[in-house]
């Protein structure tokens, strides 16, 4: 359990940093950032805490808005993933699959999780977008981010994946 | 009561869901004014020392097209001031004064250097860190400039490190002038592109030319008069017709910054004390 919690702790660190320092700063076409580190949140094995996800995803958001001058935004909305992910995970797994089964290419095809992660990322950014902005003034600028951020994350998210693989 | 703690051991995920997002939202109300958000902000020690770190990285590698630049404006202004040294004692036979004069000008206006470590250009309401702060002497309502010309404001202090609000912000307000034409307007930034701003309030009958120089004014008593902004690019009626709007090229590059200097004038406070020393006094004159 302790190295569990470790574990996590320098992956927020990982994702953090790489969010402040290298991904922030990306803007392709103008509107499309990636928001890589949702796939964090979505990388909870079936039998995780729902409390412990919570937690995480919430403390995983604080310290990205700390980074990027959002209070609260990412908090808010990675909290609402966080709740979410582990129904909708249920959702993908057969009855007879082992209790700790953790959401991956190999564990679900690569069609589901693509589904799977782009349902979630979609999401993310819908709320996270809408929190930022506020105002449904601009709403074509807001869907371009939206629509932007979500193909870029979910493209970061699936090459991290098949990275990862090997 | 046993019902009820079964319901709570059950439910407790959603109970803690409902808490942190009640307190993001806390967060994201109370917070996003930027008001007094110092300790949750990239003016924060912690991630105002990440950024340095990242910026002093990403500084080193851009230092020849600074050295290129700083050579090219240190080239300028010598030729500028040989000429204008020149002319001046042609003119007056007196070398002395000159050399006197502009050290009263830099005395009045201290300098502090600082260094950009986090900036955006992407965003209605950009904002930028720089790593000085209540320590060092910054007081909100500080001047910002660089050597290219005008940066923008301190908006928030910390003890290391401050926000400035900058000229790319929406909120943002600076008296400008006309440079040797003398009539006054503030500069607005309407987001968008960020090499652009404009001059409103010029009064109509203004005359000036396309291609003029637009400096700040020194009315506002955050900058000295004579930091330069930027060039006229276009001149528009204003939407009430009642005065000109000028687009300007900003001389700044606000996506390549990185040294810039805060204007810690010590008369400004004195300034200010006499001004509204002087309309406490006419008010009461008034009441009498």
């Amino acid at each position: 359990m302790a190295i569990d919690i470790l574990r996590r702790l320098l992956l927020l660190c990982v994702f953090c940093v790489a969010q402040a320092l290298v991904l922030n700063h990306i803007h392709l076409f103008g509107f499309a950032t990636p928001l890589l580190y949702v796939y964090m949140v979505l990388s909870f094995p079936m039998g995780y805490p729902k409390w412990a996800v919570l937690l995480w995803s919430f403390a995983l958001g604080l310290a990205i808005d700390t980074f990027s001058n959002t209070p609260g935004v990412a908090s808010a909305s990675l909290t609402l993933i966080g709740a979410i992910q582990p129904y909708f995970f249920a959702l993908f797994v057969q009855r007879d699959e082992p209790e700790s089964i953790r959401p991956s290419v190999q564990s679900l095809g690569l069609m589901k999780y693509s589904f799977y992660v782009f349902v979630l990322v979609l999401l993310y950014c819908v709320v996270f977008f809408a929190l930022e902005m506020f105002s449904f003034f601009h709403w074509l600028w807001w869907l371009e981010c939206v629509g932007g951020s979500t193909l870029l994350t979910v493209l970061l998210v699936l090459t991290l994946e098949s990275v990862r693989k090997r | 009561m046993r019902n009820l703690l079964e319901f709570l051991a059950k439910y407790n995920h959603w109970i803690i869901f409902v808490l942190l997002e009640v307190v993001s939202a806390v967060l994201l109300f109370r917070y996003n004014t930027y008001q007094g958000s110092v300790w949750f902000s990239t003016a924060n020690a912690v991630a105002g020392k990440v950024y340095e770190w990242n910026s002093a990285v990403e500084s080193f590698f851009s230092l020849t097209r600074v050295n290129e630049e700083l050579a090219l404006r240190n080239f300028y202004l010598e030729r500028q001031v040989n000429q204008l040294s020149r002319l001046y004692g042609e003119l007056t036979r007196d070398t002395s004064f000159l050399e006197r004069s502009e050290r009263q000008l830099l005395s009045q206006y201290q300098l502090l250097p600082a260094k950009v470590v986090d900036n955006s250009l992407d965003k209605p309401y950009n904002l930028m860190t720089i790593n000085r702060g209540r320590l060092d002497g910054v007081k909100p309502d500080m001047g910002v400039a660089c050597g290219n010309g005008v940066v923008g404001i301190v908006y928030l202090v910390a003890d290391h490190y401050s926000v400035v609000m900058p000229v790319l912000n929406l909120k943002s307000r600076i008296s400008c002038t006309i440079r040797r034409r003398g009539y006054v307007g503030y500069l607005a930034w309407y987001g968008g592109d960020p090499t652009v701003a404009y001059v409103e309030d010029i009064p109509r009958h203004a005359r000036f030319r396309r291609g003029d120089w637009v400096e700040t004014s020194g009315y506002s008593s955050i900058f000295p008069p004579g930091v330069l902004v930027g060039k006229i690019l276009q001149v528009y009626n204003s939407r009430d017709g009642l005065s000109y709007r000028l687009k300007v090229q900003l001389t700044t590059d606000f996506s390549n910054l990185r040294d810039v200097l805060v204007i810690t004038d010590s008369t400004v406070a004195e300034r200010v004390k006499l001004l509204d020393a002087a309309r406490d006094s006419l008010r009461i004159g008034a009441d009498d």
